[in-house]
């Protein structure tokens, strides 16, 4: 049986009397694109940083591919594409300067066709000076220079911040194509809609712990729609007293709801009341309502009021 | 052994320095010793008072060529090349950490103290460089000059100068792995640096004073009379001792501590203190 690809077990890390993370299990299989969601400052580059050995934990172990983090870092490393949420290149070199560079650590692993694919398909052009690219084009850099070696592992933290969609449309195309090739893919970010589009599972972090770890359709169907619905004249007032729905408010003939476990139930109500229907919206779930829709099944206690709560000593 | 790229970045990223303190130094060595022969006969009727002449040429006599290198020279070009370790000793662990870069370079499969080592070897490299280039100076001036000093005594001279870069290199390496930030290593070790020069020309003067300078590293360089009496070994031992003190005990703080992106700008004296004893894991 191989190794997962990540293993992390009682993980605690402290900054001074801050405690960033707070015992993080986790088991990352194989093959797999796996999200990391946690809002800003949950103690997700702090994780991260962790498995690359550029941090020690106070307690616990991290393993990558069954190579002991600390201990067997440069065997960690040799497997990993890494790409730091911070990212700060040298904006002296030119692009294709700096891949070179990257490419003298692992000179068995060199392969310029795929690089020029990578940057062909992301559409950069690396021989200008790193300091005349623009926020999107350094993000694609990071992207090239952790993929380009096609290693077993890649941990991209926040992979897709500052890129437009269709840019992003492509890294997830790119990242697909790395699993269906037997590789693993392990990406953080604060943006639900990202970790559904990109990941197969995720694990969610928040104030130092994971706090769940689920199938990305089951999260899915365990958070909550907000619809905005518009009808040309006042609706019943019980029309929307259905199983998992919560009228939230009626501004006139516009209903705000809340609708758990998907929203089948709410088009059919509405289809069978006969009344107009001027508009509909709906909006993603957003982060905070996935906790709540954890804190409110759990059965810990904890409130879950903090849960957008900013660590500010943490790494972002 | 891990590719050699760090020591090639870092030699390349700094070349217009090693060409710009290179040449200073060049046409300081050439311009002293072009003018000697103007002061000689000015100095060799001027008796000064022994404080004096002990605050310019220390041992030597400032009415000899030597001297007058010695103390127009070798006495002070010392700091120039200080300077130039300190760039590149605060830059090598607390500037790519403040710049943020460390975590990229760490993240390749390179230990640290490879990354440390690397570092070390591109500042040595570039230290002879610049004294070498330096030297060119005299080679260009002393065989067309009546002074009384010989090139190959100069070349031993200018090369005496390396210990004491090397000291303040590894100076600025270990502050700047113990130290938050870059600046404040470098302000550390030029606080350091300023006050050691100083109190060394202090002790050389004044009578009471003069065993202070045999804590000072300026006193085991001995600026110029190594054109006299050659390298005193002992001394040059001292320094490369300390360096090479300085080295491990960067290489045990950094091997151990945290890695930081952007310095670490909340460590506080007692997370320094930490970091001076090599306590993991912290700051």
């Amino acid at each position: 049986m191989s190794a997962p690809a990540i293993e992390m077990r009682g993980v605690v890390k402290d900054y001074g009397r801050t405690h960033a993370l707070r015992g993080i299990d986790l088991t990352v299989d194989a093959g797999r694109i796996f999200g990391f969601l946690g809002p800003n400052g949950a103690g997700k580059t702090t994780a991260i940083r962790l498995l690359l050995d550029l941090i020690r934990p106070n307690a616990g172990t991290a393993r990558v591919l069954g190579f002991d983090s600390q201990r067997q870092s440069i065997d960690v490393r040799r497997r990993v594409g890494y790409m730091p949420g911070d990212l700060r290149l040298y904006d002296n070199m030119a692009g294709s300067d700096f891949l070179d560079l990257i490419d003298s650590f692992r000179p068995e692993k060199r392969d310029v066709r795929y690089r020029a694919e990578l940057l062909d398909r992301l559409g950069l052009d690396t021989s200008r000076r790193i300091r005349a690219l623009s926020k999107g084009n350094r993000q694609k850099l990071g992207i090239v220079q952790a993929m380009m070696h096609r290693p077993e592992v890649l941990i991209l933290d926040e992979p897709t911040s500052g890129l437009d969609p269709l840019v992003q449309e492509e890294v997830a195309k790119l990242l697909e194509d790395a699993v269906r090739d037997g590789r693993t893919v392990f990406f953080s970010s604060h943006v639900l809609p990202e970790v559904e589009r990109l990941s197969q599972s995720v694990a969610i972090i928040r104030e130092g712990l994971i706090v769940a770890v689920e199938d990305i359709a089951k999260l899915k169907a365990r958070s909550a729609h907000v619809l905005e619905v518009t009808f040309a004249s006042a609706p019943p007032a019980d029309l929307f007293a259905l199983p998992g729905v919560r009228e939230l408010r009626r501004d006139g003939n516009m209903v705000h709801l809340q609708a758990r476990g998907g929203v089948d139930a709410v088009i059919k109500a509405m289809a069978g009341s006969g009344c107009k229907v001027v508009d509909l919206r709906t909006e993603q779930p957003s982060l905070e309502d996935v906790f709540l829709a954890y804190y409110a099944g759990s059965t810990d206690g904890r409130a879950p009021a903090g849960a957008q709560k900013e660590h500010t000593h943490a790494p972002a | 052994m891990p590719p050699l790229s760090i020591a090639v970045k870092s030699l390349r990223d700094q070349k217009w320095q090693i060409a710009g303190f290179g040449l200073a130094l060049t046409a300081m060595a050439a311009m002293h010793v072009y003018i000697w022969p103007a002061y000689r006969d000015t100095l060799q009727n001027l008796k000064l008072p022994a404080a004096v002449e002990a605050f310019f040429g220390g041992d030597l006599s400032i009415a000899t060529g030597a001297g007058f290198m010695s103390a127009e020279f070798f006495s002070w070009v010392p700091i120039l090349l200080i300077v130039y370790a300190v760039i590149q000793g605060t830059g090598a662990i607390a500037g790519e950490e403040s710049s943020g870069t460390m975590d990229l370079l760490l993240s390749q499969p390179l230990g640290r103290r490879a990354l440390v080592l690397q570092k070390i070897a591109a500042a040595c490299v570039g230290s002879v460089l610049i004294v070498a280039i330096g030297w060119l100076g005299f080679l260009v001036s002393v065989p067309f000059v009546d002074i009384d000093v010989a090139l190959t005594d100069t070349a031993i001279a200018s090369a005496n100068m390396l210990p004491i870069t090397l000291l303040f290199f590894s100076m600025s390496l270990w502050l700047g792995a113990v130290m938050p930030n870059r600046s404040t290593a470098s302000g550390a070790v030029i606080g350091l640096a300023t006050a050691s020069y100083f109190i060394n020309t202090l002790a050389n003067g004044v009578e009471p004073l003069r065993h202070l300078r045999y804590g000072t590293p300026f006193y085991y360089y001995g600026a110029g009379l190594p054109l006299v009496d050659g390298i005193d070994w002992p001394h040059v031992g001292l320094l490369l001792a300390a360096s090479l003190l300085l080295m491990l005990l960067t290489l045990r703080t950094f091997g151990q501590r945290d890695v930081t992106t952007g310095g670490a700008t909340d460590l506080d004296a007692a997370g320094v203190l930490r970091r001076v004893l090599a306590r993991s894991p912290g700051g």
